[in-house]
């Protein structure tokens, strides 16, 4: 037990080592000549412009939540799938019950003009 | 012992039916889109009070406490009480919500209360810690957004915030200690705790940490001293219906949880949670009551009286005994009829005066005899006064004190009844003493309010008359919170 994580352990070490050493050498051996260019910030060869942190339309939080619900049906779903030679009646009823239940919350979203984009 | 199927199912009709219910009211809701939708209010009371019928019908409690579901849920007469008296709630505060077009224009206020109803149900008969943090998550969400309601208004954005800033930290911290108990026993199922807790004989030290985590997640939904902060805030901001909603319906399921896993769950700790439980009753009582008696707003005052009830009602859960539990129970009943009729007189008053000061009430036993003669009964029903429910409540959780050798724990009750009393007199002092210059014009009342109020007065002295009945329906209840 303790031996498996000895291994873990020499790992992370290994693995925090190599990465800083690298970094450290490269700082230290390198060329530094800097010119307004070079340290200009570079995104896919574009001038950034404004801020980084921008107001996002609240609308994709609706869609989002949306498709959450229909997301998580899916997963639920599955393990009904998979035990579907065992079932009774009782168990597709239920199943048949949540998926009415979320469709209903589907028409809900609907009416309510929440997959409209505005 | 096991169900068989159809008992389970029958078992679960109320929930169900909430369920249902629900499903019903959005979708009139998106049907019809216009003036119809005021009577939603009508249609979510009416609901709940079939379905109140509904349980007394399918889901009566067996003479023995029945595990259904798979151990999630407890078939007992203390799930049995709690569910009627959260539905009871639930339909009353739908009537005291009918004129505020803010509210009742949206299905969703409603549709949210309704489930909000549901998770309280669960709670009061969850077996399985799973199933009693889900529950208790079922009831909370929908709860942070009703406080929450009226998004134009600022107060209440605030309340929402605030609300669920509390509940979401306390929440994490009772799941923690949760969590410990499930790695003390290794099972989640309520009823085994003791048994494997003492079987593997858990160190005394690490379930009193549990213990406190535990407290923390509880202490905040019954709104206890130190965890009260939230209260008069969110009661303040919050529309006046949901407000007693939060202080009665949601303060119960509180107490029922609380009972229900501290009883069981801590049993290898007894004389630990009854100081614990007795000290935080003390300085419940002590400190909601004196922080009530300087406020001039009338939501405050009665969020800091509401804390100081929940330490009158924890002192019947500090006696430890059955008798202690059932006049707990009882407490909470009257609690919830007296305080739901507190906060109508208040929404009434707020929607005709435009007030929710002290001032507000000036004069008004002249605009409105009736609405003060029942602002009298539940403010002396709060302040313990016979012939009224409150009084018999707090007979019971004192003499519970008393039998179980706690009599100081009584006496400090006492003591606080009478400084509570002071501040209940200043309101009825402005309702009745104080004149204003609108004396002649009558309050207008609608019809759902006056059937609301009177349901409530009703109530209140029935339950200070005649205790018999409702006094053996808490016994059971507090019998089978005590069981296991």
């Amino acid at each position: 037990m303790l031996a498996d994580w000895l291994y873990i352990g020499i790992f992370l070490i290994i693995s925090l080592f190599l990465p800083s050493v690298a970094l450290i050498v490269a700082g230290i051996l390198g060329p530094k000549k800097p010119n307004p260019v070079k340290n200009s910030t570079y995104e896919c060869g574009v001038e950034t412009f404004g801020e980084s942190l921008t107001q996002f339309k609240v609308q994709y939080y609706l869609y989002a939540l949306v498709f959450l619900v229909f997301d998580v049906e899916a997963i639920f779903l599955y393990p009904w799938a998979v035990a579907y030679q065992v079932q009774t009646v009782f168990y597709v009823v239920e199943a048949i019950i949540f998926v009415l239940i979320l469709l209903f919350a589907l028409w809900y979203a609907w009416r309510k003009g929440a997959l409209e984009w505005v | 012992m096991t169900a068989d199927f159809a008992t389970m199912l029958s078992a679960v009709f109320p929930e169900i039916g909430l369920v249902v219910l629900m499903v019903v009211v959005l979708g009139l809701d998106l049907l019809w889109r216009d003036e119809r939708v005021r009577r939603l209010g009508w249609i979510t009371a009416a609901g709940c009070l079939f379905l109140v019928v509904l349980s007394l019908v399918f889901a009566l409690p067996p003479a023995e406490p029945l595990l259904i579901w798979g151990g999630m849920l407890r078939l007992d007469a203390a799930g049995f009480v709690f569910r009627i008296v959260f539905l009871l709630g639930a339909a009353l505060t739908a009537l005291f919500s009918l004129g505020q077009d803010d509210l009742q224009k949206h299905g969703e206020y409603y549709g949210l209360m309704l489930v909000s109803t549901l998770g309280m149900s669960l709670m009061a008969s969850a077996a399985d810690l799973i199933m009693l943090y889900l529950a208790i998550e079922l009831t909370s969400i929908p709860l942070y957004v009703l406080a929450g309601f009226r998004f134009r208004d600022d107060k209440s954005v605030e309340a929402g915030i605030k609300y669920l800033l509390f509940g979401a930290m306390t929440s994490a911290v009772m799941l923690y200690g949760l969590s410990l108990l499930y790695g003390f026993s290794g099972t989640t199922q309520i009823a085994e705790l003791a048994e494997q807790i003492d079987r593997h004989s858990v160190p005394v030290s690490l379930l009193v940490i549990s213990l406190v985590l535990v407290l923390v997640g509880f202490g905040f939904k019954v709104s206890a001293v130190p965890f009260h902060f939230w209260a008069p805030d969110v009661y303040e901001g919050a529309p006046t219906p949901v407000a007693g909603y939060l202080s009665t319906a949601s303060k119960a399921a509180g107490f029922a949880v609380l009972m229900r896993v501290i009883l069981t769950g801590f049993w290898a700790v007894t004389p630990i949670w009854m100081d614990l439980i007795a000290g935080l009753a003390i300085v419940s009582m002590t400190v909601g009551n004196l922080l009530a008696l300087t406020q001039t707003n009338i939501k405050r005052l009665l969020a800091y009286s509401s804390i100081a009830q929940a330490g009158y009602i924890l002192v019947g859960v500090a006696a430890g005994t059955s008798f202690g539990m059932s006049g707990a129970v009882y407490y909470l009943m009257a609690y919830l009829l007296t305080n739901l009729v507190a906060f109508g007189v208040v929404s009434v008053v707020g929607q005709r005066v435009g007030s929710d000061d002290l001032s507000a009430y000036a004069g008004l036993s002249r605009r409105a005899p009736a609405v003060a003669l029942i602002l009298l009964i539940s403010m002396l029903s709060l302040g313990g006064i016979p012939p009224f429910a409150g009084f018999v409540g707090k007979v019971l959780v004192f003499a519970a004190a008393v039998e179980a050798g706690r009599w100081w724990l009584a006496l400090i009750g006492v003591i606080n009844s009478i400084v509570a009393l002071y501040y209940y007199l200043i309101v009825l002092k402005s309702a009745y003493l104080l004149r204003s210059e609108d004396e002649q014009k009558p309050l207008q009342l609608m019809a759902g309010w006056r059937v609301a109020l009177l349901v409530c007065v009703t109530g209140v002295l029935v339950l200070g008359v005649v205790i018999a009945p409702w006094f053996e329906w808490a016994g059971k209840a507090g019998w089978a919170l005590s069981i296991y």
